[in-house]
């Protein structure tokens, strides 16, 4: 399903407006013989600079959303425009380019690289990007102090706590100053408290350095510091919330 | 359509961070790379042995080592091909983390052909050493103090880099496979929830 063509004029008028486009999306898993529908026909546009969750339950498509809008993998149908860039254009190096520079990756898992330490982990991205060695390890000092690790740069991923690993990986993904970071369930294998502190920086970071978050989570506690939620459902998305009606709902819910 | 809002630049291949990738690959697996660095050791001092072992010997034997030791080079690059692909395997989620980072396919494949590289050139330096060594003691026991004529040193100035350029090649042989795999690999790996 593809969106009606005078939708396009619309977006293109406030181009400026937006990060992300994904238009007519889908998404379709071979195994074997079986064909695993993971996305039908999905349309979403991401506002620059919001904090967007993305609420559905576990199989709905949320992973493979994240994939398919941070250029992991190639939808079978539909397009994914980032910055105005149809993503589909770009050869395998400019893939590279547009993962290390545009895009801040965070997983569930955190994904730190076990051998280096947080300070190594965050210089990372920029080394990548071609920044001198010296200029890379002031700004991963800065970062690291800025998400509350000042004092553990140091340190290796066995010595800091699931949430400490989480931050540095937040850090890393800012590191780029990319248009958008996609957290993939960031909060899944922290403890509750721990996860809410995890969602507040990122929050937080999305305000200071105006990068746009997209957040799937599970956490319905969440919700009210996002500014637009998305409901996904069977690989479709089932509705789009602006902050007020998230407001009044978590109210009704409450209510109950 | 294609709007030129975007500079697309080169992304940095970083020799330094390709070689830190290696050494502590190496060092993770230290057991592992003891082993596959003795089965690189053992095949080249027998191949420096073969070429340089005391001439008395009987022609025969020498012929039949020949055969043992294209079979022992052959070990020798199968012990690299899956030491290689366990140490790439074991690495899928940090090599699919570090290319969601920037990391380009060439500087996964460097990686990995350094580590190789590395446990190729100790084990043939070693290997080359170890069989002068064992030529010279069984020199010297048979002939004595005058065991260097009955030696085959003659050539030494291409046997011994002959030997050490076998060894390296096989250990590159062996991680070529490896390389190429966790090269290629796609980076969506790092994504999947699971430890
Ligand atoms: N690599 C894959 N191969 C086959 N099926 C997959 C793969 N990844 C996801 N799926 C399937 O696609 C659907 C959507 O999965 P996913 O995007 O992971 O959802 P969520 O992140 O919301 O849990 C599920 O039915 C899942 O089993
Ligand atoms: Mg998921």
């Amino acid at each position: 399903m593809t969106a009606p063509a005078v939708d396009w004029l619309a977006d293109l008028q406030d181009q400026a407006e937006h990060t992300v486009m994904a238009r007519g999306v889908s998404k379709i898993y071979h195994m074997g013989d079986e064909e695993i529908p993971a996305l039908d026909g999905v349309d979403v546009t991401i506002r620059t600079g919001e904090y967007i969750s993305i609420m559905g339950p576990s199989g709905s498509g949320k992973t493979t959303l994240f994939n398919v809008i941070g250029a992991l993998i190639k939808p079978t149908e539909g397009s994914v425009f980032i910055d105005e860039i149809d993503v589909a254009q770009l050869d395998a190096n400019e893939l590279a380019w547009l993962r290390c520079r545009k895009i801040g990756y965070i997983f569930q898992a955190y994904n730190i690289v076990k051998v280096m330490t947080a300070l190594e982990n965050v210089t990372l991205p920029m080394l990548f990007a071609g920044v001198p060695a010296d200029e890379a390890q002031d700004r991963a000092v800065e970062i690291l102090d800025r998400v509350g690790l000042g004092d553990r740069i140091l340190h290796t991923p066995k010595e800091l706590s699931g949430g400490q690993q989480q931050r540095v990986a937040i850090a890393r993904a800012f590191a780029n100053r990319p248009a958008i970071i996609l957290a993939d369930e960031p909060t899944a294998n922290l403890d509750l408290k721990t996860g809410e502190d995890i969602i507040h920086l990122m929050k937080e970071m999305n305000a200071e350095r105006g990068v746009t978050v997209v957040c799937a989570t599970h956490d319905h506690k969440m919700l009210d510091i996002s500014d637009r939620i998305v409901w996904m459902e069977d690989g479709q998305i089932k509705k789009i919330a602006d902050r007020d009606e998230v407001k009044i709902e978590i109210s009704q819910m409450s209510e109950h | 359509m294609r709007v030129a809002s975007w500079d697309i630049g080169k992304l940095a291949l970083r020799p330094r961070l390709v070689w830190i990738m290696a050494l502590s690959s190496l060092k993770v697996r230290l057991h592992r790379t003891f082993l596959t660095m003795l089965t690189i050791v053992t095949s080249t001092a027998f191949m420096m042995y073969l070429f340089t072992m005391p001439r008395s010997g009987d022609l025969t034997e020498r012929q039949s080592w020949m055969l043992m030791l294209v079979l022992s080079l052959l070990v020798c690059a199968a012990g690299v091909l899956n030491t290689m692909l366990m140490s790439v395997t074991q690495r899928y989620r940090e090599i699919g983390t570090m290319k969601c980072l920037g990391a380009l396919d060439s500087f996964v494949l460097l990686a990995v052909l350094t580590e190789s590289a590395l446990l190729g050139l100790a084990g043939a330096l070693a290997g080359v050493g170890i069989g002068l060594v064992i030529s010279i003691l069984l020199g010297l026991g048979e002939h004595g103090l005058a065991f260097a004529q009955h030696l085959r040193l003659d050539g030494l100035l291409w046997k011994v880099p002959l030997v050490f350029a076998v060894g390296m090649a096989l250990t590159t042989l062996g991680a070529a496979v490896p390389a190429a795999i966790a090269a290629r690999m796609p980076p969506m790996d790092a994504m999947r929830g699971e430890k």
